[in-house]
């Protein structure tokens, strides 16, 4: 399983602020389109983090047990 | 890691504890601070009555420490905080507050404007605008 964590317009949209997921040896890839489906994402901007970092290809990841993963909005604050 | 969030505005006693807490720091010559105000901007003939900010905490926290550690590389500065506001910031209150001090002037007007841009391009804080028709709209940063 991993943490997914949703903020901002993103939280909105998927009605929560963040599920368990089972990846079961998926790549990252497959597991973002997944969540991205399922809420509508796919017209919204973000960016996505892993273990509170930011990942600018995600397709060459592979995510591993309890990896935290994060939808981020453009940031918008000060 | 250092704390940048409260909850709330950020009160001027606040700011005022902040500078006070500095004077006892004998080789600093320059203070300089950057403060931002919600403003009641108007969207299509409404106005915002405020500005509900939401986080992802723990990176923020992470952000803010790189942030802090590239400011003193770049600059010659004494001491650096920033703070920010979590939750709901009417309009007139402070929701950021970025604090340089160091030996001499010029150094801490750079600092400051490289500070608040890195804190509004780098760090994951959400706004969301709220107007007095109690509608809102995510906030967008310019």
């Amino acid at each position: 399983m991993i943490q997914v964590k949703y903020f901002g317009m993103i939280a909105e949209a998927t009605s929560k602020e963040g599920e368990e997921v089972s990846v079961s040896g998926k790549p990252f890839s497959e597991v973002l389109s997944e969540i991205s489906s399922k809420y509508n994402l796919g017209d919204l901007s973000y960016q996505v983090a892993v273990n509170k970092k930011l990942v600018s290809n995600p397709a060459d990841l592979q995510l591993n047990e309890g990896d935290e993963i994060a939808f981020l909005p453009p940031f918008s604050g000060g | 890691m250092k704390k940048i969030f409260l909850e709330g505005a950020i009160p001027s006693e606040f700011i005022a504890d902040s500078i006070a807490k500095h004077q006892s720091k004998h080789s600093i010559g320059a203070h300089n601070i950057f403060l931002g105000q919600v403003r009641a901007d108007e969207v299509d003939g409404k106005k915002v009555s405020a500005i509900e900010f939401t986080a992802y905490e723990e990176m923020a926290l992470e952000k803010a420490h790189e942030i802090r550690e590239a400011a003193f590389e770049k600059f010659d500065l004494t001491c650096l905080h920033i703070y920010h506001s979590l939750g709901n910031v009417a309009v007139g209150g402070v929701c950021i507050f970025v604090f340089v001090s160091a030996p001499r002037r010029k150094q801490v007007y750079e600092a400051t404007e490289w500070l608040v841009n890195q804190v509004k391009t780098e760090v994951p804080i959400f706004g969301k605008e709220i107007f007095e028709n109690e509608e809102s709209q995510w906030k967008v940063n310019s």
